[in-house]
């Protein structure tokens, strides 16, 4: 099985990268990528079931906070159902997004207003070298020059050092991030592809 | 009668109120209104994943298609099989080949937009920061892009952890590395700082519109 799982990822893996190139073999490459995004939905309802056993498991077990693993099976169970059998684009669905699952994210990402604001004020208590010093600083500056402040804009601030700051020294920064990140995932990829890495459970 | 959207409305304040209430800590209102969210996306999610992903291309080719198309559906139709398997602790590994081929495939989608996506024009736009016909003065095509050029350079080296081992057998990187490193890392702390007021200003945005809509639910303002 290990081999055969080896030799699957491999040839597959290889066929659509070579398929960007040749244009014959693009037919194959579309039939493998549709394969893929079966496969991905298959995986997707693999991982909702592990959520389910790992949740349904506490519940048998009356383990702590089993109340509220309860919660969880209930409503994945009714936005399951529902789902199926009305569709996702439903008005009905569209409602149950927009009574929970919008809410709640926009008021997480409100929460990280003040979170953030710890966190940065922490940064500077634990850890106060250079960059720490120079990222607050440069957050400080980019909040000022954008904010609408009671005296008004500061020129200079808005004009000139915001747009410098942010299109020369972070695009730089950005830039080599990206760069580094995108090389990470050339050579993660090819190491896969080699067979050097099996992250899909072959030793 | 109750609306619908009277209900969804209420739903969305209280839902609010309740992650809001984690301002004062953990407690368990946030922890309801936590794992409803997580159940309710993930069944969400499930949903989505049939109705986008396994239905259009999978099921209903198997009921309306030609004979063709059934036959080469039922490879991923056992590979789909073979992944459900998974779920169980005993069969695990008959999931194996389903999970090397979406890993393979994936691979080679991720290295393709690795390079064409991001390394060739991110390169290229570098190189193009000289460009003397794109900008106002040549000054600033050099001032600019060379820092740009300085920037891409020295946080590249602020991620290169090569290092070798000192007389008194501490680990460190060469001395112009180090030196190189140093700059790279005032780069990486202006790029970082700049990301940071952005997220800061969504995540007061965000805090603006839920103040808002407590008081637009309340009658308060429009």
């Amino acid at each position: 099985m290990r081999y055969v799982a080896l030799v699957l990822a491999i040839l597959t893996g290889l066929v659509v990268l070579v398929g960007y190139f040749v244009p014959a073999l693009a037919p194959l490459r579309d039939m493998l990528l549709t394969w893929s995004i079966i496969l991905a939905g298959t995986a997707t309802l693999v991982g909702v079931f592990n959520l389910i056993l790992v949740h349904g498991t506490k519940v048998t077990k009356r383990e702590k906070g089993s109340i509220y693993s309860a919660l969880l099976l209930l409503c994945l169970f009714a936005a399951f159902i529902f789902g199926l059998a009305l569709g996702p684009d439903d008005p009905n669905i569209r409602l149950l997004v927009d009574a929970v699952i919008v809410p709640v994210e926009a008021t997480l990402m409100a929460l990280l207003a003040v979170t953030l604001l710890y966190a940065s004020i922490r940064l500077l208590r634990r850890r106060a070298n250079v960059m720490s010093v120079v990222f607050i600083l440069t957050a400080v500056l980019m909040l000022f020059a954008s904010a609408t402040l009671p005296f008004g804009e500061v020129g200079p601030l808005n004009d000139f050092l915001r747009p410098w700051f942010q299109h020369v020294l972070a695009l730089g920064g950005a830039r080599g991030i990206l760069i580094g990140v995108a090389l990470g995932t050339l050579t993660t990829g090819l190491r896969v592809l080699f067979g050097a890495d099996r992250p899909y459970g072959g030793k | 009668m109750i609306s619908l959207d009277l209900i969804s409305g209420i739903l969305a304040f209280f839902f609010s109120l309740m992650i809001l209430s984690y301002l004062i800590g953990d407690n368990p209102l946030f922890r309801i209104a936590v794992y409803i969210f997580v159940g309710v996306s993930a069944g969400y999610v499930a949903a989505v994943a049939f109705w986008q992903a396994i239905w259009p291309d999978l099921i209903q080719p198997l009921i309306y298609g030609t004979t063709l198309q059934r036959a080469l559906l039922a490879i991923p139709l056992v590979l789909s099989v073979l992944l459900l398997m998974k779920i169980s602790p005993q069969l695990t590994r008959l999931g194996t080949p389903s999970m090397a081929i979406l890993v393979g495939i994936g691979s080679a989608v991720a290295i393709g937009g690795a390079v064409t996506g991001t390394l060739f024009p991110q390169i290229s736009a570098t190189i193009n920061a000289f460009d003397l016909s794109k900008v106002a003065s040549p000054i600033d095509a050099i001032v600019n892009g060379g820092l740009i050029l300085v920037g891409v350079v020295t946080t590249l080296a602020y991620f290169h952890f090569s290092a070798g081992t000192t007389a008194e057998g501490s680990v460190k990187r060469f001395g112009l590395i180090e030196i190189i490193a140093f700059v790279g890392g005032i780069f990486v702390a202006i790029t970082l700082g700049v990301l940071f007021a952005g997220v800061y200003s969504a995540a007061l945005t965000a805090l603006i519109e839920r103040l808002h809509f407590f008081g637009t639910f309340f009658g308060l303002g429009n």
